[in-house]
């Protein structure tokens, strides 16, 4: 990992204890802003003054309504691998269900839910079937998705956008406007090259940067996709091999926000004008970058799991690191 | 005499070894002679690797890969000769290389997974 890349990761590691990167050194932290973590099946997200704030669904039990309005709000959840059942997690489905019953459990009804890819753990229609029926429970008004990789597994995402792409672009790529923020879904899961990381392709950037061309640099804008686009720890695939290209587009806007799923462990980190999260999984955990021989599953005792993956613990992040504040104006 | 006898267990395992990887190489070899139906080489993948990520092996031979992850992975030529759909937990995919050639291939889903078999 670069030393920009260390600079700002915190994580909550697998017994619940925020722990802070701090311990490399010759780290440059003049990028670094701020950088907290919390626990959470997902995220809830809203814009107030065309800044996102993010609040784990889990630590919203101390918030009165007043803190969690804005102009939008919606809420973020990730990588539910359904169909996964290994003893990292058996029961997908009940921790899936779990978060679905915290975004129900919100003051006020999100305007649609983001899946940030890896609906399906091995793209079968029966997995999909399985996240769609359980969706349809979740009291929001739309929901949009974006590919992992585990959801255009023997068919290059045919049947991913059959059920999820009606109105994108190519791969599945799209964006849309809602209450003056501008959103655009990216997918960074195809066409991989043999060693390589996330790719988003020439294709899509040109796209993009067509998308944006014409907006107002004071647009708030959210950038979604499954890998991250920041390079979070290459060794592991942990970051997008062109995403430098697709922030570029974004340099000149005052307000970017970037969300991403795919390393089942949140993160945040401020770079200049762009805000970075990762989501937790709504699944199972994975290792810290660089703690184990590989990013597999992470097993951690069965009366742990639901803290990792956020969905009961209120009292863990109640008062202490429930709040994940990007507070500061991103100008 | 402690190391007398150290090295002498030590030699007489390092001869059991050259015994069993000359049984091998002959076995390998009859193999390939009979095009391909020949021996059949395990690779395993586990923990995001290949192991071994480099094989070299005769023409002929038929190469078994093994995800043993709990994660699915696949196994794809860089040049598309050969490709695995998603690979579950526990399920194989084998390939039989019938022409000379250094053949690298790697995991699609995460591609800092790369091998490479060497036919001769």
């Amino acid at each position: 990992m670069s030393e920009s890349d260390r600079r700002t990761l915190a994580l909550a590691g697998a017994n619940g204890v925020i722990q802070y990167d701090h311990n490399h050194d010759g780290i440059d932290r003049r990028g670094f802003l701020k950088c907290m973590a919390w626990a959470g099946a997902g995220a809830y997200c809203v814009m107030q003054g065309g800044v996102m704030r993010s609040f784990a669904l889990g630590g919203l039990g101390g918030k009165n309504k007043e803190e969690l309005k804005g102009e939008l709000s919606f809420v973020q959840i990730s990588d539910s691998h359904m169909g996964f059942s290994k003893p990292a997690n058996p029961d997908v489905v009940a921790t899936l269900q779990a978060a679905i019953d915290k975004i129900n459990a919100l003051p006020a009804t999100p305007e649609f839910l983001l899946h940030t890819g890896d609906i399906s753990h091995l793209s079968k229609a029966e997995e999909f079937d399985m996240v769609d029926q359980l969706l349809k429970n979740a009291r929001v008004k739309d929901a949009f998705f974006v590919p992992g990789e585990h959801d255009v597994l023997n068919d290059d995402g045919k049947q991913y956008r059959e059920r999820y792409g009606k109105n994108t672009q190519e791969s599945g790529w799209y964006s849309f406007d809602k209450n003056g923020v501008h959103f655009i879904g990216l997918v960074n899961v195809m066409n991989l090259k043999a060693g390589g990381l996330g790719s988003l392709g020439n294709e899509q950037l040109e796209w993009m940067e067509d998308d944006v061309k014409h907006l107002s640099k004071s647009t708030p804008l959210i950038v979604f996709a499954h890998i991250p686009l920041w390079s979070v720890y290459p060794e592991w695939g942990w970051g997008t091999e062109d995403s430098t290209r697709a922030l570029g587009y974004l340099k000149n806007f005052g307000s970017v926000t970037v969300l991403n799923g795919h390393i089942h462990q949140i993160m945040q980190k401020v770079e200049g004008n762009v805000t970075f999260h990762t989501a937790m999984s709504t699944a199972f955990p994975q290792p810290k970058p660089g703690t184990a021989p590989s990013p597999g599953p992470m097993k951690v005792p069965d009366n742990e799991l639901r803290t990792v993956l956020g969905i009961t613990d209120v009292n863990f992040v109640q008062g202490k690191h429930s709040l994940a504040v990007t507070d500061q104006t991103l100008a | 005499m402690e190391m007398n006898r150290k090295l002498k267990f030590c030699l007489v395992v390092w001869g059991m070894l050259l015994a069993l990887q000359l049984v091998g190489d002959a076995q390998t070899a009859q193999g390939a002679g009979q095009g391909s139906t020949g021996a059949t080489v395990d690779v395993k993948i586990d923990n995001f690797s290949f192991s071994p990520a480099t094989i070299t092996i005769p023409a002929g031979t038929t190469v078994k890969w093994t995800n043993r992850d709990d994660i699915p992975h696949t196994v794809v030529n860089d040049d598309q000769k050969f490709a695995s759909k998603a690979l579950d937990t526990d399920e194989g995919y084998s390939y039989t290389f019938t022409k000379p050639g250094t053949y690298p291939y790697f995991c699609s889903i995460h591609p800092k997974m790369t091998g490479k078999v060497i036919v001769q």
